[in-house]
């Protein structure tokens, strides 16, 4: 599989013509997204601009109005939701991390999915050797905390780390992450932008949410820029620098307040 | 897919091995299961040496040990269910109620139809119980220390209209064998001490290393993590109850079977010290964290307290006073144990 985003690549994920709305309130009109294997899509915009939406509605907790069609490898799947998104091997790294933090790092990692005996007993040994295997494939390890330790131990940008390494575990080929620098320090930001970069060289299509735009510009392939529900800007970062990124994004959050 | 994830593993930074030096300084390392367990056990040793200081005549003989594990198990099973329904976050207050009308269900069973059919039904109308409980917690959106205190009112109402104040005798009937084998003796030890020891296995076993057990901690940690996740919270919540329930019908048909008699108020007394064994035993109250095997050293703290405070030569008025002692001194303890080895 290529990685980089090449004209002979079929999307894996499309969304045609997704519509959303709240009782009267339209969150999503008439969106079109495609995600290519081995990209970096960072979605942008303004608050209610409806990015959270749109990932809600890619990750299957939100489902969109009827008449939207979401394709998975050229395939429509009708009731999309959670579970099919998941079984599809699209996985979600929540913004809230979605963690129980006073269990171990490993018991987090297989949250929800326990590998288990056909009496339903947990195979511990095997969870933590995998949850040990997986740390230090994403270059992760400590002398001090193991995968049985607690994940309140650990730092934010390391439980950004663990949200993100369940995400590959389970032979994802869409990591969709929702904030996920949010309220960090730099150095943290730094950390979980290098994860998203690995997440790439894997060749996993990432789903990039974000407010901050230097992050969203370092680590994207592409941006698709959100503005009152719909997609105003699709296209390829090339040669844009941080700067002209910047300055399409006010155009936009502009022109959008304007209208 | 081609690439090999480890041909670009993210560079270790200063940061991260600066907190791992910030975390070192603990010199004991315990595992964070085991800690409460140690620390419950501490305490319990630690009170009976006073004890025995105190009174070494009763404490050195085995009199009071057999006495004391005559009633340890009624406790203890009880307490196993409440260890899972506080690690999944919620309270249940209702089961000495609960006692009570699966030992009323048994008693009344067991003359008629015997022993088996009246340990079903007295399961089927604990776990009942229990079920009401957690639906009405989980379908309604009620507080459950509310809920739960609610039912302990209106199930103790029930028995009590249903056994009409009666006193039930169980000595004239033929069941010596049944006897025997759960609250006879084996030596020195009773029966009902395997059996219940037997039970805290079984569950601990759940709780520590079954899938439901880690989804009762995930559920009283962070419910909405875990329902992202695939974890069903409702049910998970609702079989805690229901857990609950099922040790309430165990300890009332031992507790009839112990005393060959059956009273509509056999629940009462039990509210108070199991909840302490609970606590005692180091299962927090926030919920998400808790051991089947600290409940089990609390129990018996809870229960020597009791014959404890007598046999040092005080009133038994005193035994409440030994009770407030003892579970604020041991949850100062669980804080202070664990907090030294955690922060």
């Amino acid at each position: 599989m290529s990685q980089s985003l090449t004209s002979g690549d079929s999307p894996v994920v499309e969304l045609l013509d997704v519509h959303k709305s709240f009782g009267r309130v339209y969150a999503l009109e008439a969106v079109n997204m495609s995600l290519y294997p081995g990209e970096i899509v960072s979605l942008v915009g303004d608050n209610g601009a409806g990015k959270s939406t749109l990932a809600k509605i890619i990750s299957g907790t939100e489902r969109p109005d009827s008449g939207s069609r979401v394709l998975v490898d050229g395939q429509e799947v009708r009731g999309w939701n959670a579970g099919k998104a998941r079984r599809l091997g699209i996985e979600t790294v929540h913004q809230n991390r979605a963690l129980s933090e006073q269990q171990s790092i490993y018991a987090n990692v297989f949250m929800g999915r326990e590998r288990t005996n056909r009496l339903g007993f947990v195979k511990r040994k095997e969870e933590i050797a995998e949850t040990e295997a997986l740390l230090r494939r994403i270059g992760y390890s400590s002398k001090v905390w193991t995968p049985r330790s607690p994940v309140n131990r650990l730092s934010g940008g390391e439980r950004q780390g663990v949200a993100i390494a369940r995400a590959i575990l389970f032979n994802s080929r869409v990591v969709l992450l929702d904030e996920p620098t949010t309220a960090m320090a730099l150095s943290e930001a730094g950390e979980v932008l290098a994860f998203i970069r690995d997440l790439k060289a894997q060749g996993k299509s990432v789903v990039f949410i974000s407010h901050n735009p230097w992050d969203a510009h370092a680590v994207a392939d592409r941006f698709v820029i959100m503005g009152r529900g719909r997609v105003v800007f699709d296209g390829p970062k090339a040669n844009m620098t941080t700067e002209e990124f910047i300055e399409l994004l006010h155009g936009h959050a502009k022109s959008g307040r304007d209208r | 897919m081609t690439t090999d994830a480890t041909a670009t593993p993210t560079q270790p930074t200063e940061s991260a091995s600066n907190a791992d030096a910030r975390r070192t300084r603990g010199r004991f390392h315990f595992s964070d299961d085991l800690r409460p367990v140690i620390g419950a056990l501490i305490f319990l040793i630690v009170m009976m040496a006073i004890f025995t200081i105190r009174a070494p005549d009763v404490f050195l003989g085995t009199g009071i040990f057999t006495a004391v594990f005559l009633s340890l198990p009624l406790f203890m099973i009880l307490g196993l269910g409440l260890v899972f329904v506080t690690t999944a976050g919620e309270s249940d207050l209702s089961f000495p109620s609960t006692v009570a009308l699966s030992g009323l269900a048994y008693t009344v069973v067991f003359v008629r139809w015997g022993f088996w059919a009246g340990l079903a039904l007295a399961l089927t109308v604990g776990m009942l119980c229990g079920l009401i409980n957690g639906l009405l917690v989980t379908k309604l959106g009620l507080s459950s220390l509310i809920t739960t205190l609610g039912m302990n009112f209106a199930l103790a109402g029930v028995t009590q209209v249903l056994n009409n104040g009666k006193v039930r005798l169980l000595s004239g009937f033929d069941h010596a064998l049944i006897r025997r084998a759960i609250v006879g003796s084996i030596g020195p030890i009773p029966a009902q001490l395997i059996w219940g020891l037997g039970l805290a296995l079984v569950l601990g076993l759940i709780y520590h290393r079954h899938r439901y057990g880690i989804h009762v901690h995930i559920v009283g940690d962070n419910p909405d993590a875990g329902r992202a996740m695939g974890v069903n919270v409702e049910r998970t919540k609702t079989l805690a109850f229901v857990i609950v329930g099922l040790c309430c019908a165990v300890s009332a048909v031992i507790a009839v079977l112990l005393n060959s008699t059956y009273y509509s108020t056999m629940g009462d007394g039990y509210l108070l010290p199991v909840l302490a064994a609970v606590f005692v035993g180091g299962t927090p109250v926030g919920g998400g964290r808790g051991t089947i095997g600290g409940l089990v050293i609390g129990s018996a703290t809870v229960v020597f307290i009791q014959t404890g405070v007598v046999a040092v030569g005080l009133d038994g008025y005193y035994t409440s006073l030994g009770f407030g002692i003892v579970i604020v001194l041991s949850l100062l303890g669980h804080r202070w144990f664990s907090g030294r080895l955690t922060k």
